[in-house]
């Protein structure tokens, strides 16, 4: 007597209808969104701040006295950018001239100058840069490079040769063979944001799946859901809505990150960048899968919401410790680390942007991460399926495993 | 007269289906089986579940054989831990079933049969945080209900049970009460098979209550079996079909109400002019309690009823002779003790 009514999706594509319910729930909700809003609006600003601080020019007022003539040109070389820092362009010198010590005094009491710079009276005296407090970091180096290199020019001039005879073939510059313009300041910065996504995807998607399965749980809403379809469908609408909205997140997240490196210094190794985020999104992609199953797990193993704390702290242990360890592994570690699901999934990506990856690597590593994943789910359908019946308390995985799955709630 | 409310409700209470016409299905029904829809019986055959915990078993449900009727609404009563909710469960396949059997329409139960059941468990629970519609259209999807036909399907029912204005609002602004009736539609949505409901009355004011009776007679003209569970036995008494007492995991007693009150021993009160203690020396008279001029007797046989009757005209004026049938709570109470 199958109504007219029942021309919907059948039992086997039930999962379609869980995950996307899952997607729609978990896309509405206003902590999620907030979340998401935030944590851009975090990547927005570190890029504007790093862009702000690349391009920002120091500017600095120092005055000199008249008469004081070796001062004042090594001033002037500083501030026409002709010095011995001259490539620094972030840095300003104005020159300010004032008639003499009292003037000169008076002029960094009243902050019209930042510094007073005197050369030595006699010649071979000391130079002095004179603040009202310490004179700034960055401008004591400047002058001191400068005058250094101002009187060296003197003296090899006074002995009748010149400052590029004396430093001619003296210069050291480095070259790397594997041809990798990559700085590895950047890719430890890029392993520190690659674990942090890994992290946050996981552990915020992950708790959202527990939650998610403790709520029907604990309603016994599970009890009407599987006696309309089977629970292996419903784990996998789950997986499914969970992970996309997991990799939703993170791409969301990579676009914003390489939009905004676009505007920074960082443009110009954007290639490698994009593609070791590629990797990433792959390995995120498929690994999640395993951590959301595993999460489900978690969620049938407690018996009220209060549970969770308790039947997700292993898995939280474990994703902390990935994220600790990846972001600050290198050399061998690294290397082992990038085998090892689900480390892996960041420390593989952070080698190939390093550059110090063979072309067979990321492959082997993911084939690796794919069969950890299918290993996970397996064992998590039967674990989830054996705990989503058992009331009063939490469940341990040996009973979840040693469960009987009802008459016809397996397949 | 709990009985003419019941029967009134049916004849006035009905605001779809066509008042007149259901009613005289229904009669037919009373007086036989419905001829309007297929009939499937849904039916436990040695239904039996051992909860094995810390080294020791506990046979929850022992051996449990009855049939739930098509068109019929059969009553599942029985006290705490009496194995009312086991035997649900298992029959709806969220329990593993030990030993016995399920069978729909005279074969196994089967998942696709399943997903056609209606099924109210014991403990409620709805999304807390999802509308009213909405959740209740995706469980209707998850029952392979079209997702236009499910909205359809879903507003009329709201409708019906007042709630048309609250189908947008999340299922925890909901009174308790409410809540009950949003899990109703739940169970009732897609033309289901059969319904198993665990306590449905549970929580509802009396007019809910006769809503809800309503809209379970709808469902048995339809042809199909209703087995609903409830330690309400007044209600259980008025609204019944069939009656199946459950007691320490077994059936202690089955049949419709009249049956099982013809099946205890049947009392007869008799008064008269005068004092009635010589009741006690009638051979085949067991009296239960005699009191001045009233007692209650227990009579072997009709020869019995005639010595007593000669000896009291003997002695006076009969002014009471009559059967006194046990209520269901007292059959109850017998069956149970």
């Amino acid at each position: 007597m199958t109504g007219p009514t029942r021309a919907g999706d059948t039992a086997r594509n039930a999962w379609m209808v869980v995950a996307t319910r899952e997607i729609v729930v978990r896309a509405l909700n206003k902590g999620f969104v907030i979340g998401l809003l935030v944590t851009i609006a975090l990547i927005g600003g570190l890029i504007g701040f790093t862009s702000y601080m690349e391009s920002r020019t120091e500017s600095f007022d120092v005055a000199v006295v008249a008469g004081d003539e070796s001062a004042a040109t090594a001033l002037d070389s500083l501030a026409d950018g002709r010095g011995a820092a001259s490539s620094d362009d972030s840095v300003e010198v104005t020159v300010v001239r004032v008639d003499d010590a009292a003037a000169a005094e008076a002029a960094l009491a009243d902050e019209t100058a930042d510094a007073w710079l005197s050369s030595a009276a006699g010649g071979d005296g000391e130079w002095t840069l004179s603040g009202w407090r310490e004179p700034d970091g960055t401008l004591a180096r400047l002058v001191g490079t400068t005058v250094r290199g101002q009187v060296l020019a003197d003296r090899a001039a006074g002995v009748g040769t010149s400052m590029d005879d004396l430093t001619a073939g003296s210069e050291v510059v480095t070259e790397r063979l594997d041809g990798n313009p990559v700085d590895p300041q950047v890719v430890f910065v890029a392993g520190f944001v690659l674990a942090f996504l890994f992290f946050m995807g996981a552990v915020g998607s992950g708790s959202m799946i527990a939650g998610s399965v403790i709520e029907e749980k604990q309603s016994r809403l599970v009890e009407i859901i599987a006696t309309a379809v089977p629970l292996r469908q419903l784990l996998a609408g789950k997986i499914v809505g969970s992970s996309v909205i997991a990799l939703g997140q993170n791409l969301v997240l990579a676009g914003v990150g390489l939009v905004g490196a676009s505007f920074t210094d960082l443009s110009s190794i954007l290639p490698s960048m994009t593609a070791s985020m590629l990797w990433f999104v792959v390995f995120f992609t498929v690994g999640f899968v395993a951590v959301a199953a595993l999460y489900a797990v978690a969620g049938s193993l407690a018996s009220r919401t209060e549970d969770l704390q308790y039947t997700t702290s292993p898995l939280m242990m474990l994703l902390m410790a990935v994220y600790i360890v990846t972001f600050s592994a290198d050399g061998v570690l690294e290397r082992v680390l990038s085998y090892i699901p689900p480390a892996s999934i960041v420390s593989m990506p952070v080698r190939v942007l390093a550059g110090d990856t063979l072309w067979w690597e990321p492959l082997l590593s993911l084939a690796i991460l794919v069969a950890t994943t299918v290993g996970a789910v397996l064992l998590s359908e039967r674990a989830y399926r054996g705990a989503l019946m058992q009331t009063g308390g939490r469940v341990s995985w040996r009973s979840a495993m040693a469960a009987e799955r009802g008459t016809t709630l397996g397949a | 007269m709990p009985f003419f409310r019941y029967f009134a409700g049916v004849f006035f209470a009905s605001p779809s289906g066509g008042g007149a016409g259901s009613a005289s299905r229904w009669i037919r029904a009373r007086a036989g089986r419905p001829s309007v829809a297929v009939m499937s019986d849904l039916e436990v055959r040695d239904l039996t579940r051992v909860f094995a915990s810390g080294g020791t078993a506990r046979r929850a449900v022992d051996g449990v054989s009855f049939t739930a009727t098509s068109g019929l609404l059969t009553g599942f009563v029985g006290g705490n831990g009496a194995g009312k909710t086991t035997t649900m469960r298992m029959i709806m396949g969220v329990l593993a079933i030990t030993g016995g059997e399920v069978l729909f329409d005279g074969a196994p139960v089967t998942r696709a049969d399943r997903r056609e059941f209606g099924y109210m468990p014991e403990e409620r629970g709805l999304y807390p945080k999802q509308p009213v519609l909405d959740q209740l259209v995706y469980l209707a999807r998850l029952r392979g209900i079209a997702p236009a036909a499910a909205r359809r399907e879903v507003l009329e029912h709201l409708d019906r049970l007042g709630l048309a204005d609250r189908a947008k609002e999340h299922v925890e602004k909901l009174s308790l009460g409410n809540q009950q009736r949003v899990q109703i539609v739940a169970a009732i949505m897609g033309q289901p098979k059969a319904l198993v409901l665990d306590e449905p009355f549970s929580g509802l004011d009396p007019a809910a209550v006769d809503a809800m009776a309503d809209l379970l007679r709808e469902h048995t003209r339809r042809g199909v079996p209703v087995l609903f569970s409830s330690h309400q036995l007044d209600l259980v008494e008025r609204l019944c079909e069939r009656l199946v007492i459950l007691g320490g995991g077994r059936v202690l007693a089955n049949g419709t109400p009249d049956e099982l009150r013809s099946s205890g021993v049947t009392r007869h009160r008799l008064v008269l002019s005068g004092d009635a203690g010589f009741v006690r020396g009638v051979p085949g008279v067991r009296a239960v309690d005699v009191d001045g001029a009233v007692a209650l007797l227990e009579l072997d046989d009709d020869a019995a009823a005639s010595r007593l009757l000669s000896a009291a005209l003997e002695r006076g004026a009969v002014h009471e002779f009559f059967p006194v049938r046990p209520t269901l709570a007292q059959i109850y109470r017998e069956v149970t003790a």
